[in-house]
């Protein structure tokens, strides 16, 4: 018996060469054609264009530098969440492990703490940092082996693990911020100066939080588009049975999506907390809705399968520049929210017909 | 059949129903003309009741607007035992076997009023005592005045149920009997018809020695003791009807599906396969039945016929990209595959175009062994030639091919060796050059006896 074919036609025979993988995932992915094409680098530069008209404050070095300090962790984030998304996943428990992350690093880095017995700390900034990163790769792990060995949809289990992590959290802070002067010891309320030099300072008078960020979005790129792990990725999502079939072994690469994905989280939380100058349990509370927002808006197919890192920076840099520059224009924080989810929604809607139309 | 419920529109011809010409737009339509369709995939929803989806879409309401439950569930339970039949209407689908749901999927074609009922392939899933349960009702059905077309390739069946028979080939009428005058030979001979002109490639290649032995591989419920082999250079057919077991077979050899019991022997020494992956480092290829579960349709060509074989473009941990382009360019020269670029996304490339694909991917991971789940499905003539063309040029290289097919000219004319399956179990092996589609005809149909 015949069934109906649903397939998806492809209006031009030729769909032109260029756009995000269509020539392979090599250098030509940031070609200009391929920004050019999408709706987010349109979108964002009528945002700038928009913005700088409208106020003198909005195109100056420091309010440039502050968008990219204040959105650095952002970016971050939305690149492990590329991964993710384009492994047809996602990732609800980023806010979380940046949260649990960062805690375990400060509370290591200025307390004295028992662990089974031994008094430890406060352990150097470096090993902190470290150590933070193992807690955001293991939360990542924990993520996927579930989804991978429990047969779990990845949106249930990660829904667990932000409560969960957020609860280990608030265990190893005590609910306090970090430092704190009630605990804080040697240190005398102050968090080392290598963490805070990831947030908050200049490396060659550059801001080290969105160095750090862009860093992240270099290895992110890598991954995807020059590893044999990220094609894995993209066959995964696209389709997981024929990547099955052709001896791709889904499980492992679904779980090292979610370890790179924590300990970005991690690196998100340090420099999170570099800027803030502390830590605490409840700290980037409903980041990942921000972070899928930004890659979705940087035309990741939500499906799976599709997606690029440098459209989720635009996506990421859209939603900051959007959130400064209603700040500048003095639009009430009320008002700001309704904006944005306007935006998140007209550049998706755009962004769709573009890819029926061009069929791409 | 799908014409007829609506699902198709028809190109031309005329549908007459008591007396009257209709025209069918829809589905929808189709039931208010009183035609009911059992399909062949059941169409029921599984987290949902048997009364809800026996009424779906046509709850009966209390006059505040909601859902009258109690009379849902009577009426349902009427309809039931109009025909002694005892499904429990609150009971959810998902927890009923094959048998019952056949029959939720009947009442609900029933609960219309239907003057005509279409049933395809219904007994496919049925054990032989839900069968006659079913010719029970069907029965019941017919002394209520209802018509009843019944789709079938179990021939034993249209004795036991049909008053005429018509057999259709090819998408053409072959011809309209009454039962008493045809037996199950007139029938065969009817659906085989006379051969086509078509032209397959075949060149005659010197078998080597035994590249793959199977043994009594069992799957409960679908694989019933399968045991073959294949030698170098050997194209094995195995024929058979839809749920014969024949993909199953392909997948529990390539280590999708688990295998209960059995033994699997690669050029003389004993494998296990548990994944894709070991059989793919065994040097297996299997080119599965539908191209969706092949190819992932959003990656590009290149991406898709290095999918198997990244270990080849591999460079120091890296993709390299430039040994995978010229891998990409090499397969898609030999196998002529039509494609605006190397980085042309595989969803927008023709079936035939798609399938080649498909075969380059395996083509480069240098399998040794490898199934092709029809792989003529779909594609056109053209297409179809070069894949045989390439079938030869591959055992000549002294690949084992196991091709799976449902088309009998493709089996007869390129196939060293002929299994036909039945009913999960391995009921006849055929020679080419003596074998005719009689032959494997009966095999398939009727398992032999």
């Amino acid at each position: 018996m015949q069934r109906l074919k649903k397939e998806r036609k492809a209006p031009y025979e030729k769909p032109s060469i260029g756009i995000g993988m269509q020539k392979g995932f090599g250098l030509q992915n940031i070609g200009w054609a391929t920004l050019l094409r999408g709706g987010p680098i349109i979108a964002l530069l009528l945002l700038v264009v928009y913005f700088s008209l409208a106020s003198p404050h909005f195109a100056t070095i420091s309010n440039l530098k502050n968008i990219g300090e204040q959105n650095a962790y952002l970016i971050i984030l939305a690149v492990g969440q590329t991964m993710v998304i384009i492994g047809a996943g996602i990732d609800l428990s980023v806010g979380a492990v940046m949260a649990v992350s960062a805690s375990v690093m400060a509370v290591l880095a200025t307390q004295n703490v028992t662990i089974l017995g031994m008094s430890v700390g406060p352990v150097h900034a470096s090993v902190a940092m470290i150590i933070g990163l193992l807690v955001g790769a293991l939360a990542g792990a924990v993520n996927g082996i579930v989804i991978a060995k429990g047969r779990i949809p990845d949106f249930v289990a990660t829904l667990g693990m932000m409560e969960a992590a957020r609860g280990v959290a608030l265990l190893v802070t005590g609910g306090l911020p970090i430092p704190s002067h009630f605990t804080a010891t040697e240190l005398k309320g102050y968090l080392p100066e290598a963490i805070i030099w990831t947030g908050g300072k200049y490396f060659l008078g550059i801001p080290t939080g969105p160095l750090i960020a862009l860093v992240v979005v270099v290895i992110g790129w890598l991954i995807l588009s020059q590893t044999i792990l990220g094609r894995s990725m993209y066959a995964v999502g696209g389709n997981k049975e024929a990547s099955r079939v052709s001896g791709l072994k889904v499980d492992r690469i679904k779980i090292s999506i979610y370890i790179i994905m924590g300990m970005m989280g991690a690196v998100a939380g340090i420099v999170l907390t570099g800027r803030m100058n502390s830590a605490n349990a409840l700290m980037a509370t409903g980041v990942e809705l921000k972070c899928i927002a930004a890659v979705v808006i940087g035309g990741t197919n939500l499906f799976g399968g599709e997606g690029t890192v440098v459209g989720s920076l635009i996506g990421a840099v859209i939603m900051g520049v959007l959130g400064n520059g209603l700040n500048i224009l003095n639009v009430s924080a009320f008002w700001q929210r309704v904006v944005i989810g306007l935006v998140i929604m007209a550049v998706v809607v755009f962004d769709q017909w573009r890819r029926r139309r061009f069929g791409t | 059949m799908k014409i007829f419920s609506g699902t198709y529109m028809k190109d031309s011809g005329r549908i007459i129903i008591q007396g009257q010409e209709v025209e069918i737009e829809d589905p929808h339509h189709a039931k208010d003309l009183g035609i009911g369709m059992v399909y062949q995939e059941l169409s029921l929803i599984n987290s949902l009741s048997v009364a809800e989806n026996i009424f779906l879409g046509r709850f009966p309401r209390k006059r505040s607007g909601t859902i009258h439950w109690s009379r849902l569930y009577r009426e349902a339970y009427n309809l039931f035992d109009d025909f002694n039949v005892h499904v429990n209407p609150r009971q959810r689908v998902s927890t009923l076997g094959m048998a019952e749901r056949q029959l939720v999927e009947i009442a609900k074609a029933l609960s219309i009023n239907v003057r005509v009922l279409l049933l395809d392939e219904p007994t496919s899933a049925l054990s032989n005592e839900e069968r006659n349960r079913l010719f029970e009702i069907i029965r019941h059905l017919q002394k209520r005045g209802v018509g009843v077309v019944y789709v079938s390739h179990r021939l034993d069946e249209v004795q036991q149920i049909g008053q005429k028979v018509t057999v259709l080939r090819d998408g053409k009428k072959v011809g309209t009997l009454s039962v008493e005058e045809v037996d199950e030979d007139t029938l065969i001979k009817m659906m085989v018809g006379r051969e086509l002109q078509e032209q397959f490639p075949k060149e005659e290649v010197n078998l080597g020695h035994e590249l793959l032995r199977v043994e009594n591989i069992n799957i409960v419920g679908k694989l019933d003791d399968i045991s073959l082999t294949l030698h170098e250079g050997e194209v094995l057919g195995i024929s058979g009807l839809m749920g014969a077991g024949r993909t199953e077979f392909a997948r529990a050899l390539f280590g999708i599906d688990k295998i209960d019991s059995g033994r699997v022997f690669i050029e003389g020494n004993e494998v296990s396969i548990s994944s894709p992956w070991d059989a793919i480092e065994l040097g297996l290829g299997y080119l599965t039945e539908n191209r969706r579960n092949g190819l992932v349709p959003r990656l590009s060509v290149s991406a898709n016929i290095t999918l198997a074989s990244l270990g080849q473009v591999r460079r120091a941990g890296f993709l390299h990209h430039r040994t995978e382009r010229n891998l990409a360019q090499k397969y898609i020269k030999q196998l002529t595959i039509h494609t605006s670029g190397l980085g042309q996304k595989v969803e927008f490339l023709s079936g035939g175009n798609q399938q080649k694909v498909a075969l380059a991917k395996w083509i480069c991971s240098r399998s040794k062994i490898m199934i092709f789940d029809e792989p003529t499905r779909g594609i056109d003539v053209g297409s179809k030639t070069e894949v045989f063309k390439l079938m030869s040029e591959l055992v000549k290289r002294g690949v084992g091919i196991i091709m799976i097919s449902s088309e009998l000219q493709e089996v007869l004319a390129i196939a060293d060796r002929i299994i036909v399956m039945c009913r999960g179990a391995i009921t006849a092996e055929l020679k080419r050059g003596t074998a005719t589609r009689e032959d494997i005809l009966k095999y398939a149909v009727i398992g032999g006896e």
